[in-house]
C-alpha cells in the first residue's frame, strides 16, 4: 500500500519546487545510472542477444527454406524424419505425465511431511541436473546393456531396453525428473500445511486434500514444471544419445535425427527439422510466459494471506 | 459439551510444552487460554483439537475418551491463526466446504447447503461478499470468514488460536465484542487462545492463565485479577510495582502494588514510602507518573485518570523533582519462594 502511495506523493513535491521558482531538474533515483552507462550496458546486452540468440535462431529457419518450401517440406515427411518426430512424442507423452505424479508426489512428501533424510532426498531429486546427461545415460547402459547388470537376464527373456525405444524413454524420464518437484517445492513450502490442517478439521478426507485444497493452490506452477519437463524431454540429446544407438527410422529423437542429417551435409534437411524442434520451443516459451505471469499472480495472493 | 484433559504431556525435542495439564471446561463457556509466547497454550488447544498428539495423558469430550479419535471425527471447528482461508475459491465456496466434503450419506442437498451458507454469511455480516475471494478481504473480514467457516459443520467445541493475533489495534477490540455477542448467540463451547490479558479479560467467561507449559490459575477474569494465585498471575495481568520489606511486609515477604491502586501524599503518614516524582507521561484518558525511590533508585509507577492528575496537580503543586509519598491501598503478598 505504501509503496502505491509515494509515487502519488512525488508530483506534489515537484510542484511545490516548482512554484518556488526552483528549476525542475528531470527527476533521477539514487540508483540510476548515468545515461551514458544505461545505454552501453543495455546496448552490449542486446549485441550479445543478437549475436549468440537472434542470428543463429533466424538462420535455423533461413537455412531450413533456403532451397524452397518443398525441400523442407520433403525433409519433414520423409520417413525416417517422421518416425523420429514420432518417437520424440512418445518419449514425452510418456516422460511427461511420469514425472507430473513422481515431482507432485515428492514435492507433497518434502512440504508437508517432517522425516528423516529429506535433505538426502532433495539432493537426489536435483541429481539429474548435477550430473551431466551423457554420465546418466551411461548409467541405463551399465544396468540395462548386454554387459550390464541385467544385461544376461534382459537378453534371455528377449527384452531389449538399450538401443531400444524403453531406453530412450528411461534415459528421458531421468533428466527430466527435476522439473516439476522443483517448480512445487518452494511454493508447496511456503504455503505451508495450515489449509490443509483447515480442512482436515472440517471433516475432509487425504484424496479430498489434495484434490481440493492441495492441488488447486499449486496449479499454475505445476503447469510451469510440466511445460519446462516438457521442452526438455522434446529436446534432450546427450543421455537419449548414448542409449539410443541410432537406428535410423527405429531409435532415433529429432536431435539425434537432426545431427545425423547434419554430419551427411544434407544441411537443409537438418535445418528442416531443427525448426520444428525451435518451433516447439518458441511455442514453449509463449505458454512459459503466459504460464509464469498466473505463478507470480498466485505467489503474490498467497503473500498476501 | 463439555472437555476434560487429564495429565496431559507432551515435548517438542527436549522443550517441555506441556506439562501434566489437566483442566476442565464446561459444556457452553468461553474460555480464554492466556500466556505468554511458549507457554504451551496453541499446543494444548491443538492437542484439543485432534491436530497434535499428546506424549500421554488423554482429552474427553463430554466424558467420553477422545484422546485417539481422528480430527475429523472430533466435531470441532477451529479457527486458525492466519485464517487458512482457501485461497482459490470464493467466500461461499470458503464456508461451504466442511458441508461439501461430507460423504454422500450423510451430505446436505445443494439448496440447503446453499441455504446454509448465506444464514452464516449473514451471521457474520459477510453477505455481500459471497462472491469474493479471500485476497480481496481486509484482515478483520478474513477472520469472520474463518469463523463462519468453522460453525458451518455445527461443531461442538469451538477452538480459536489467537483470532485477533493479526489484526489492528481498532479492529481487534471491534472483533472481540462481537465475538462475545456472538458467543451469546450460538453458545457453542469456544476456546480461545490469547497473549493479550486485556483480551482474555474482555471477551472470556473463565480465564485459564498458563506458563512453562502449566496452568498457573483458572477462573473467572474478576477472580483472577483480584485475587492471583501466583505472583506470575500477578505480573502477566497488568503492570505492577515489587516491593521488598516495606509497606508493612514481614520479612521474606514481596508485596506488589499496582500502578492505579497508590496514592500521593504531601506528607509522610502511617505505611508510606517516600519518594521523587521523576516524570509524567499522559495516554489518552491516564496519566502515568514514574516515580524514584531515595536509596536504591528504583522505580515506581502510579496511574490514574487525567482528570485526577489535573486535580491533584494542582491541588498538591505536583513538580518534576519534587519529593512526595505514597500509599499503597492494597498490596498482594507472596513469600518470596514463590
Amino acid at each position: 500500500m505504501s509503496a502505491q502511495s509515494l509515487p502519488g506523493a512525488k508530483p506534489g513535491l515537484a510542484a511545490a519546487a516548482a512554484s518556488e521558482g526552483v528549476p525542475s531538474v528531470p527527476r533521477r533515483k539514487s540508483t540510476d545510472e548515468p545515461a551514458w552507462v544505461r545505454r552501453l550496458l543495455i546496448g552490449s546486452a542486446l549485441a550479445f542477444l543478437t549475436l549468440f540468440l537472434f542470428v543463429p535462431l533466424g538462420t535455423v529457419f533461413y537455412e531450413a527454406f533456403r532451397k524452397g518450401a518443398a525441400v523442407y517440406l520433403a525433409a519433414i515427411v520423409e520417413p525416417d524424419a517422421l518416425s523420429a518426430v514420432k518417437l520424440t512424442l512418445l518419449a514425452t507423452v510418456i516422460s511427461v505425465p511420469l514425472n507430473l505424479v513422481f515431482g507432485i508426489a515428492a514435492a507433497w512428501c518434502i512440504a508437508k511431511f517432517d522425516f528423516h533424510g529429506k535433505n538426502l532426498l532433495l539432493t537426489l531429486i536435483d541429481l539429474p541436473f548435477s550430473v551431466s546427461p551423457v554420465i546418466a545415460g551411461l548409467i541405463y547402459v551399465l544396468v540395462f546393456g548386454l554387459q550390464g547388470w541385467l544385461g544376461p537376464w534382459l537378453h534371455e527373456h528377449d527384452l531389449k531396453v538399450i538401443f531400444a525405444v524403453p531406453g530412450i524413454v528411461l534415459a528421458t524420464v531421468f533428466v527430466t525428473f527435476p522439473f516439476v518437484a522443483r517448480e512445487l517445492i518452494p511454493l508447496m513450502q511456503a504455503q505451508g500445511i495450515e489449509q490443509e490442517e483447515a480442512a482436515r478439521v472440517l471433516g475432509a478426507g487425504g484424496w479430498q486434500i489434495f484434490w481440493r485444497v492441495t492441488l488447486p493452490n499449486v496449479k499454475w506452477a505445476l503447469l510451469y514444471g510440466v511445460i519446462l519437463c516438457n521442452a526438455r524431454a522434446m529436446g534432450e540429446f546427450g543421455a537419449v544419445s548414448v542409449v539410443s544407438g541410432h537406428v535410423r527410422g527405429q531409435t532415433n529423437t529429432m536431435p539425434l535425427h537432426i545431427e545425423i542429417l547434419y554430419n551427411e551435409y544434407q544441411f537443409a534437411a537438418a535445418f528442416a527439422v531443427a525448426s520444428l524442434l525451435a518451433g516447439l520451443a518458441l511455442v514453449t516459451l509463449v505458454l512459459k510466459y503466459v504460464v509464469e505471469q498466473r505463478v507470480k499472480a498466485s505467489m503474490k495472493v498467497q503473500h498476501e494471506h | 459439551m463439555s472437555i476434560e484433559v487429564r495429565a496431559l504431556n507432551k515435548r517438542f525435542g527436549q522443550t517441555v510444552v506441556c506439562d501434566n495439564l489437566s483442566l476442565d471446561i464446561p459444556a457452553g463457556e468461553l474460555v480464554a487460554l492466556l500466556g505468554p509466547s511458549g507457554s504451551g497454550k496453541t499446543t494444548l488447544l491443538r492437542i484439543i483439537a485432534g491436530l497434535e498428539v499428546a506424549d500421554s495423558g488423554s482429552v474427553h469430550f463430554h466424558g467420553k475418551d477422545a484422546t485417539h479419535t481422528d480430527v475429523r471425527e472430533r466435531n470441532v471447528g477451529f479457527v486458525f491463526q492466519h485464517y487458512a482461508l482457501f485461497g482459490h475459491m470464493s467466500i461461499f465456496e470458503n464456508v461451504a466446504f466442511g458441508l461439501r466434503v461430507r460423504p454422500k450419506a450423510t451430505r446436505p442437498a445443494e439448496n440447503a447447503i446453499r441455504k446454509k451458507v448465506t444464514e452464516l454469511l449473514e451471521l457474520v455480516q459477510l453477505g455481500p461478499l459471497a462472491g469474493r475471494h479471500p485476497h480481496q478481504l481486509s484482515g478483520g473480514q478474513r477472520q469472520r470468514v474463518a469463523l463462519a467457516r468453522a460453525l458451518a459443520v455445527e461443531p461442538e467445541v469451538l477452538l480459536l488460536d489467537e483470532p485477533f493475533g493479526a489484526l489492528d489495534a481498532k479492529v481487534r477490540k471491534e472483533l472481540r465484542r462481537w465475538l462475545r455477542r456472538l458467543h451469546d448467540e450460538v453458545h457453542v463451547t469456544s476456546v480461545f487462545v490469547t497473549h493479550d490479558q486485556e483480551e482474555a479479560m474482555e471477551v472470556a467467561d473463565r480465564v485459564v492463565v498458563m506458563n512453562q507449559g502449566r496452568i498457573e490459575q483458572e477462573g473467572a477474569p474478576d477472580q483472577v485479577y483480584d485475587h492471583p494465585a501466583t505472583p506470575f498471575v500477578l505480573q502477566f495481568l497488568g503492570d505492577v510495582n515489587l516491593f521488598h520489606g516495606r509497606v508493612g511486609l514481614a520479612a521474606g515477604e514481596a508485596g506488589y502494588v499496582r500502578p492505579h491502586e497508590l496514592d500521593i501524599l504531601p506528607e509522610s503518614a502511617d505505611g508510606t514510602l517516600p519518594a521523587t516524582l521523576a516524570q509524567t507521561l499522559t495516554i489518552g484518558p491516564h496519566t502515568r507518573l514514574e516515580f524514584r525511590r531515595p536509596g536504591d533508585e528504583g522505580t515506581i509507577d502510579v496511574e490514574m485518570l487525567r482528570a485526577d492528575y489535573v486535580a491533584l496537580r494542582d491541588r498538591l503543586g505536583l513538580q518534576v523533582g519534587g519529593s512526595y509519598h505514597l500509599k499503597p491501598r492494597r498490596v498482594t503478598r507472596f513469600t518470596a519462594s514463590d
